[in-house]
């Protein structure tokens, strides 16, 4: 592929990119617009009186009409400026800027988790097709994928933590505790393996049923077969050149799913107390803090189209019987 | 092994025994308890969503307030009958029959920043942050209050434009926390730098917060009540799902949990070291009931005898039972009887009994049709209620009611309650606060008719009701008070406004290595020690 050619996708993902945020924004905006309830209630508390009311909403520009409000946070963003939180009377990026690094922490770890595992069972899987290891993952994978978060995560939550206390049930850190050093990062990883493992879960059992797959295809292609019949040993065979075709198909899934692991924890966050974006969405949401969730969705869907961009370009790279439209 | 040896050796009655045991393994299991507590002191409190800016004086959050309320102090407190005690002010008079309250102020209380408290920081509170943000103290003292006046340093008047008998139990931490003028001056009140960095006079200091994560306080070591607080350290940890605190909890990591559910209420109770407790007041409001609200503009529940009906339709004690696993007692009416110097019993009573109500469905003319079925309602409530409203829909389908469930998202659900009144059957849980006039006045005069939440969302009307209200407020006197709420219990529950379920009773849950939780008011950690130790 040609360098210009490389230019043209680039500067036609972006441009896609810029279409996909704005009208993620404008539906974000509406949406939580047209939800009944009104955040004035939530922000000034109850029992107050008409007039209370009327001066709360003026002083956060809430009697303005939808349109008026969307023109101006239009404005604003493209300044650079994503408002003012209700519920932490603070600028949304600081509040965004706290929140990230808890879920990016979260969500690597628990991609990591279903990448690693998953494709490590998958090849395991796939070496044996239809032995009882894959009968059994199978099995496995239909209710790993399939329960809910809250509820494997309760589950381990009672059993890891309560019954067995190996470890603590929710937060990022002990509570008891100021730890600094290498005692901190020992608690935080300590609080990261239950809400890494519920949300790695389902994903994993979708990577090592992809990867299983792309695996068994591979060993039935034409030049493996002649390199079995030449006496290549089968680990080698599956572990070096299976692997490397197999690659394809699982970067894809991986990077189509990076982001919405990272940015969709919400629920897993919710149940373990995690102080990450998906627990601010849902709370945002939940109060109708309408700039922060509108910026919310805006980091989120950004994310997701960067990480789909980024896909594209590892899965070129790999094979190059794909090209770049 | 001693406990075997003593259950050997005294063997008369078996209960006698038991008795023994158990105390014995409490002793044990506290001892143990207490060796387990690190030095210095640390309390860890749940708390379920994040508490936002933490000025205590604009607003009436229930996230908020838990925190604030051991940061700061009212000018009075309430005690466990939620009558005023001292607190900033250690002596008041209330003269001219209570249009004038003269306060006189503690001389030895600092802020946390050092600075002298003055009776400039009051009248600061309440005429910049109270009467202007705090929207329960705006709505009940604006039109009331003519002057705060500052006669010296230590001596507030509140002048009143007419008597006003319940002005003390509005001044406790939870409805007037005092702020520090000094330290907003230049500051906006909603968002300045002492929102993220509180100051206070209350038994902890602030020392740090972050998001979702945890606010961290300490002991304030000159506290004015000497000897308080009892422990070191008071972590709030930031805990959204209640499940995931009640394991923290049986796990260790949190000593204190403001709500058990249903479910986990059983196996809590049976666990050795956490301590089961009624409470029914704190920060987030107190004495609350939860009542089903009929929109009185629509028929058919818009006719008394309907209610009424309905009223005897409903089998409470099974709900409060089943629903609420327990955690409150059947309501008979407007007030709790958790207030209970208001309260009186003798009033119509509506025993559970579906003849009765067919008969008087009947009466109302409205008589089964051929489907069994003699009107139909839609019952409008949070996604956090659906259990009692499956119940509902139960029990008046038995006679003849047809309930259709409408589940909201809880905003979602007051909007359309209260704001838009585009309902048959509604819910809230209205809580009374100390006084009847703070949080019952509010559901039934035909003044707070409007579209607000919380407010009177039946849109009952009825001037001798409005009357009665008015004059029990402008009474000092808590006897002719008493009388005047006594008949405004007789006339409601013969008209039957609202269906009262229950006078709530919320069950919270400890370590038993803790003690003296403050469970009816805001100020929950200030006298709370390792168990054991005196103070």
């Amino acid at each position: 592929m040609t360098a210009l050619s490389i230019w043209r996708w680039v500067v036609r993902r972006l441009l896609l990119a810029f279409l996909v945020v704005c009208g993620m924004t404008i539906l974000t905006f509406v949406l939580i617009h047209a939800a009944p309830g009104d955040p004035i209630y939530v922000l000034a508390g109850d029992g107050g009186t008409p007039s209370y009311y009327a001066d709360m909403r003026a002083k956060y520009g809430l009697d303005r009409s939808v349109a008026d409000q969307f023109v101006r946070y239009a404005n604003a963003v493209g300044r650079a400026d994503f408002g003012y939180s209700f519920m932490y009377q603070a600028p949304v990026t600081r509040v965004l800027g706290q929140h990230a690094p808890a879920s990016l922490l979260l969500g690597v770890t628990a991609l990591l988790i279903a990448t690693v595992g998953g494709v490590g069972i998958g090849i395991l899987t796939a070496s044996r097709p239809h032995g009882v290891l894959d009968r059994v993952v199978r099995n496995v994978n239909v209710v790993a994928f399939s329960a809910p978060v809250f509820w494997t995560g309760q589950i381990l939550i009672i059993v890891v933590a309560v019954q067995l206390r190996l470890l603590p049930a929710g937060g990022i850190t002990s509570a008891r505790d100021d730890l600094t050093g290498i005692a901190f990062v020992v608690d935080v990883a300590r609080h990261l393996v239950l809400p890494a493992i519920t949300l790695a879960m389902p994903f994993m059992a979708v990577v090592s049923g992809v990867s299983r797959a792309a695996v068994v295809d591979a060993l039935s292609e034409p030049y493996i077969l002649a390199a079995s019949a030449r006496g290549v040993p089968r680990r080698v065979l599956i572990w070096k050149h299976a692997a490397a075709i197999a690659a394809v198909p699982i970067v894809a899934l991986v990077g189509e799913h990076a982001a919405s692991v990272v940015a969709g924890g919400a629920l897993t966050e919710a149940l373990f107390g995690w102080p990450g974006l998906g627990y601010l969405v849902l709370h945002a949401s939940l109060h109708r803090d309408y700039p922060l969730v509108t910026a919310s969705f805006i980091v989120i869907s950004s994310s997701v189209v960067l990480a789909n961009a980024v896909t594209d370009l590892l899965c070129a790279r790999l094979d190059p019987r794909i090209m770049l439209a | 092994m001693p406990i075997i040896e003593v259950w050997a050796t005294i063997r008369p009655v078996r209960a006698f025994n038991s008795a023994i045991l158990a105390t014995a393994l409490i002793v044990i299991a506290a001892c143990r308890q207490n060796r387990e507590i690190a030095q210095p002191v640390t309390l860890v409190v749940s708390l379920t969503g994040d508490p936002g800016p933490l000025n205590p004086a604009v607003t009436t959050s229930g996230n908020t307030h838990p925190v604030t309320d051991q940061i700061f102090n009212g000018l009075v407190g309430l005690d466990e009958s939620l009558q005023p005690v001292p607190e900033l002010a250690e002596s008041w008079r209330i003269e001219d029959s209570g249009r004038v309250y003269r306060f006189v102020l503690r001389k030895d209380v600092s802020w946390h920043d050092g600075r002298a408290f003055t009776s400039a920081d009051v009248k600061f509170t309440f005429e910049e942050a109270l009467l202007k943000y705090h929207s329960r103290t705006r709505a009940a003292l604006t039109d009331l209050v003519s002057a705060i006046e500052t006669p010296g340093p230590h001596e507030v008047v509140f002048r009143l434009k007419r008597p006003y008998g319940p002005l003390l139990q509005r001044l406790d931490v939870v409805e007037a926390s005092i702020i520090p003028k000094h330290a907003f001056v230049g500051e906006d009140l909603l968002s300045g730098a002492p929102t993220r960095r509180p100051i206070g006079t209350g038994p902890f200091k602030f020392v740090s917060y972050a998001p979702a994560d945890r606010v961290v306080l300490e002991k304030n070591a000159s506290y004015f009540r000497r000897g308080l607080p009892g422990v070191d350290r008071l972590v709030f940890r930031i805990m959204p799902n209640a499940a995931t605190s009640v394991a923290a909890l049986e796990q260790g990591e949190i000593d204190y949990v403001g709500s058990v559910a249903g479910p986990d209420l059983e196996r809590l109770r049976h666990t050795q070291g956490i301590a089961v407790v009624a409470g029914s007041g704190g920060s987030g409001g107190s004495i609350c009931q939860d009542v089903l609200i009929p929109n009185l503009s629509r028929p058919p529940l818009g006719d008394v005898r309907v209610r009424r009906a309905i009223m005897a339709a409903l089998d409470r004690p099974f709900v409060v039972d089943r629903v609420y696993f327990g955690q409150g007692r059947p309501a008979t009416g407007p007030i709790s009887h958790l207030l209970a110097w208001a309260y009186t019993p003798d009033v119509r009573q509506y025993p559970h009994d579906t003849a009765v109500a067919e008969r008087w469905l009947d009466e109302a003319g409205l008589r089964r049709a051929r489907g069994g079925e003699r009107f139909a309602v839609t019952f409008t409530h949070a996604n956090t209620q659906q259990r009692f409203a499956q119940a509902v829909r139960e029990q008046l389908k038995g006679v003849g009611v047809t309930v259709n469930l409408q589940t909201l998202d809880f905003n979602a659900a007051v909007d359309r309650v209260f704001v838009k009144k585009d309902f048959d059957l509604g819910m809230a849980s209205y809580c009374n606060g100390a006084d009847p006039d703070i949080g019952v006045r509010r559901v039934y005069v035909s003044s707070n008719i409007g579209p607000l939440p919380f407010s009177n969302g039946a849109g009952y009307h009825n001037d001798r009701v409005d009357r009665l209200f008015d004059e029990a407020a402008e009474l000092v006197d808590r006897e002719s008070r008493r009388a005047r709420y006594a008949q405004i219990q007789r006339i409601l529950a013969d008209e039957v406004p609202y269906f009262w379920i229950i006078d709530s009773e919320g069950l919270r849950a400890h370590r038993t290595a803790f003690e003296g939780f403050r469970l009816w008011t805001g100020a929950l950690a200030e006298t709370v020690h390792v168990t054991g130790q005196s103070r």
